[in-house]
């Protein structure tokens, strides 16, 4: 599933998770499409965040959940951090935002 | 750990990185030895200097990088681990030891079975045998079903026979147990490992690597499939008939024939995926392939010159096969070569670095570390030193051969300054 609306306390991870590049393209993740899902509850305080990668034998995947883990667990040490990657839908190269096809190009 | 990721997956540095100090010292000789011997490039196409160049090229250098990178992409096309890094470790020894012996042959070839050739041609045997069983239990632990695994397992599989038949064919300078001409079988020898190895090898891999770096979903994955088809059925028929006497010259002909639909499906493929490519910007390392697949396309051209013959075309013998190998081995491969190194070597060596500090500390990223300006400084030089020995064959003008002789020079040296560069970086932290 991919999330269409966001409530602001959202939006303020996902602007935390423009921080996470893909090492080989050198733009962010969300700009890529790759962040599909971002559920901050403040009463469980929990924040899980569904992702997925442009291929399954992305190999530096695994790098990327790490490095949105370790930023989420820093700005939001109070929450706990669930990062599920996901395949369903595949993603494809036209969920890439308008920033981040041109940043491929730059 | 999470399903479908393969950075678990990937080998040792350790594994990867001797073959990346290894192979650009190859070059570098190889080239070296061109220039001292240039000259060759104009007279037949088998004497000592030349052979010596090609098999210091095909094994030093592309083998060399190729086993290196594969042991690194092995894990990207086949989502699972390597079977074994003392496998690995194994191969490397026993194939650099029998290359040091095989050069030493080449050198001082004189149409005479030698020790150095018994020797080296055994230890390489050995090497490729070693890692032909790792490749193939590692594709067999791999439930992935796609086309890249059928590419690279038939290729290791070709490899093995290649390298088998270059050591009965010299075997065979004493002992004369071939059936036929052992120039037949040299002839099938260099078929069978430049497209039954290097050309499925890089088409298999090519086959992930290319949309994956381009960022491409919908490809033509029929063109590969029926390449696949293609090309197995010529190298097989070339294989075949080298063993049958009188096999009418049509056979041969449709076999190459089919080689070429499927390298032209090949470049179809790679075609499509330029045309579609969201990252419209190539950077250096896809810029340097995008030159090799059009060397390649003219390399097509040399090979159905060669079908010709030098006569009816006005050259000396051996021209022609000189320009097409030429174009293959030194234009295609190698270009492929210094290009996917940077699509590839950094990865392996950001991760090693980088891998535990990402989302702690800001860290650069694989391209940064290697050199941009001095990739494509040697992208100028290489492209200009295809140019010259190319017209240097064609116009038969020595002068010319020996500055692209100067140029490959060149061009192995600052490849191998950005590549030592990437291997001895020093771990830096962004503030």
């Amino acid at each position: 599933m991919i999330q269409k609306n966001f409530t602001d306390e959202e939006l303020k991870v996902v602007e935390v998770l423009k921080q996470v590049p893909d090492p080989e393209v050198g733009v962010n993740i969300v700009d890529l499409g790759l962040v599909y899902t971002v559920i901050k509850d403040d009463e469980k305080k929990t924040l899980t965040v569904d992702v997925t990668l442009s291929t399954p034998g992305c190999p530096v995947g695994d790098t990327i959940i790490q490095h949105i883990q370790t930023i989420l667990e820093v700005t939001y040490p109070e929450y706990n951090v669930t990062v599920n990657l996901v395949w369903e839908p595949q993603w494809t190269p036209d969920m890439i935002t308008e920033q981040g096809q041109m940043e491929l190009n730059q | 750990m999470q399903a479908g990721l393969s950075t678990k997956n990937a080998p040792s540095i350790w594994v990867v990185a001797p073959h990346f100090l290894l192979g650009p010292v190859s070059f570098l000789l190889a080239s070296l030895y061109l220039l001292a011997n240039y000259g060759a490039l104009l007279g037949y196409h088998i004497n000592a200097p030349i052979l010596t160049v090609l098999h210091l090229m095909i094994l030093g250098w592309v083998t060399m990088i190729i086993f290196g990178a594969l042991y690194q992409l092995i894990p990207v096309v086949m989502e699972v681990k390597l079977f074994s890094e003392t496998l690995a470790y194994i191969t490397l020894a026993g194939f650099v030891s029998g290359l040091f012996f095989l050069i030493a042959a080449f050198m001082g070839y004189e149409f005479q079975l030698t020790n150095n050739f018994v020797i080296g041609g055994t230890l390489i045997i050995v090497a490729v045998l070693v890692f032909t069983v790792n490749t193939l239990i590692t594709a067999l632990k791999s439930e992935k079903k796609n086309v890249s695994k059928l590419y690279i397992v038939s290729s290791t599989i070709y490899l093995l026979l290649t390298v088998m038949m270059g050591l009965f064919i010299v075997l065979n300078l004493k002992y004369a147990w071939l059936p036929k001409a052992h120039t037949e079988f040299l002839e099938t020898h260099v078929v069978i490992g430049l497209v039954g190895w290097f050309l499925m090898l890089v088409i298999g891999v090519a086959a992930t690597l290319m949309p994956m770096f381009l960022i491409v979903h919908k490809t033509r994955k029929d063109f590969l499939r029926w390449g696949f088809y293609l090309i197995n059925a010529g190298v097989i028929t070339i294989f075949a008939i080298t063993f049958i006497n009188q096999v009418p010259v049509i056979v041969s002909f449709i076999a190459y024939l089919l080689i070429l639909s499927g390298l032209v499906l090949f470049l179809l493929f790679n075609y499509d995926v330029f045309s579609h490519r969201m990252r419209k910007k190539l950077d250096v390392g896809m810029r340097l392939s995008a030159i090799a697949l059009v060397i390649l396309s003219l390399s097509v051209i040399s090979f159905i010159l060669v079908y010709f013959g030098n006569s009816t075309l006005g050259f000396p013998a051996g021209r022609v096969e000189i320009m097409a190998g030429l174009l293959l081995v030194y234009g295609f491969f190698t270009g492929l070569i210094l290009g996917q190194t940077y699509k590839t070597l950094p990865f392996i060596i950001w991760l090693f670095y980088y891998q535990k500090l990402v989302g702690r500390q800001k860290t650069p990223l694989p391209a940064d570390l290697y050199s941009d300006r001095l990739a494509t400084i040697h992208m100028y030089s290489f492209a200009l030193s295809v140019l010259l020995f190319v017209a240097g064959l064609l116009f038969s003008l020595e002068v010319l051969l020996e500055l692209g002789a100067v140029a490959m020079v060149f061009t192995s040296i600052v490849y191998g300054v950005n590549v030592y560069r990437m291997i001895f970086h020093k771990k830096q932290i962004i503030k």
